[in-house]
C-alpha cells in the first residue's frame, strides 16, 4: 500500500481523540472501558505507524521491530485492563445494583 | 486498489469508534468496536503487519469483546429497546459542547507532533515476510525485552488471580444476609 505514515498516524489521533471524549462524556461504567480500549487500540495504530516509517525509511534492510514488541505488549496491557475493569464492575453491580458513574461518588462526599 | 481499501478501512474505523461514543444501548456500542477493531486489522494487514492483524483479531475481536458481551449480558444491560438509564442527560448541550472541545483540542496537540515529525517515504515494495516477521519479533521479546516481557507475564497472573477473588461471590456476607 502507498499510503504515507502520516495518514496512519492521523487515523490514530482521531481514534484517540474520539476514545477520549467517550471516556469524559459517558456515565456507563462499561461504555467507559471500551472507550480505554479504544484509545489503547490508537496507541497500537500509532506505535506500528512510528514502525512502519522506520522500517521503510531504512530501506527494509533492518527492520524496526520495536513499535509491534511493544504493540503485543499494548495489547496484554488493555487484555487485563478490560478483565479487572470487568470483574470490578461485577463486584459493584453486586453490592450497589447500578453501573452508573454518577452513583458512585462516596469518596467526594 | 490497497489504497482505497486503506482510506474505506480508516473511514470504517472512525464511524463504529463514533458509534461507541454515541450509541444508547452497550450493546450497540460493543458491536460498534467489534467494526471498529476488525477496521484496524485490516488497516495493520494493509500496512504490512500481518501477525499483529491477527493477534488484534485473536485477542481484541476474540477475547476482549467477549469478556465484554458476557458482562453485559450477565448484567443485563443490553435488551433490545431499553436506553440505557445512565447515558440519557449525555447529550445535553454543555455535555457535547465538553466533548468536541476536548476531542478538538487533543487532535490539535496531535497534529502538531505529527507535524513536527516532518515528511515521512513513501514506499510500495514491502519485504517478504511483512514488517513484523515472528523470529524477528521472538528475537526482541527475549533478548533485549526479556524483562519487559516477564513482567508482564507475572502481571498477567496477578491479574488473573485478582479477578477470581473479586468477582467471587462473598459467600460469608451471603449466608450473612440470609440469616
Amino acid at each position: 500500500m502507498n499510503v504515507p505514515s502520516e495518514h496512519l498516524l492521523v487515523l490514530s489521533a482521531v481514534l484517540f481523540a474520539i476514545g477520549a471524549a467517550g471516556f469524559f462524556l459517558r456515565r456507563n461504567v462499561i461504555v467507559v472501558l471500551m472507550c480505554v480500549e479504544l484509545m489503547l487500540n490508537a496507541a497500537n495504530l500509532s506505535f506500528l505507524a512510528a514502525s512502519r516509517m522506520h522500517s521503510l525509511a531504512a530501506g527494509s534492510k533492518s527492520l524496526s521491530l520495536e513499535g509491534p514488541t511493544f504493540a503485543i505488549f499494548v495489547i496484554v496491557v488493555a487484555a487485563i485492563e478490560a478483565a479487572v475493569g470487568l470483574a470490578l464492575v461485577i463486584a459493584l453491580y453486586r453490592n450497589r445494583q447500578t453501573v452508573s458513574l454518577d452513583a458512585l461518588t462516596d469518596l467526594k462526599d | 486498489m490497497a489504497d482505497a481499501l486503506f482510506y474505506v478501512m480508516a473511514v470504517a474505523a472512525v464511524l463504529a469508534a463514533l458509534g461507541v461514543v454515541l450509541a444508547k444501548n452497550p450493546m450497540q456500542c460493543v458491536l460498534s468496536l467489534l467494526v471498529s477493531f476488525f477496521a484496524l486489522a485490516v488497516i495493520y494487514l494493509l500496512a504490512g503487519f500481518q501477525f499483529l492483524a491477527a493477534a488484534q483479531i485473536l485477542v481484541y475481536a476474540g477475547a476482549i469483546m467477549v469478556l465484554f458481551l458476557f458482562v453485559i449480558m450477565l448484567l443485563n444491560l443490553g435488551s433490545p429497546g431499553t436506553e440505557d438509564p445512565t447515558d440519557v442527560r449525555m447529550f445535553s448541550r454543555a455535555n457535547a459542547t465538553l466533548m468536541v472541545v476536548v476531542a478538538a483540542a487533543i487532535l490539535f496537540v496531535l497534529a502538531l507532533a505529527i507535524r513536527r515529525a516532518g515528511p515521512m517515504p513513501v514506499e510500495n515494495s514491502l519485504p517478504e515476510g511483512g514488517l513484523d516477521p515472528i523470529p524477528g519479533l521472538a528475537g526482541e521479546m527475549f533478548g533485549r525485552y526479556l524483562l519487559p516481557f516477564e513482567a508482564i507475564s507475572v502481571l498477567l497472573l496477578a491479574t488473573a488471580v485478582a479477578v477470581v477473588v473479586l468477582a467471587k461471590r462473598d459467600r460469608r456476607a451471603n449466608e450473612e444476609s440470609k440469616a
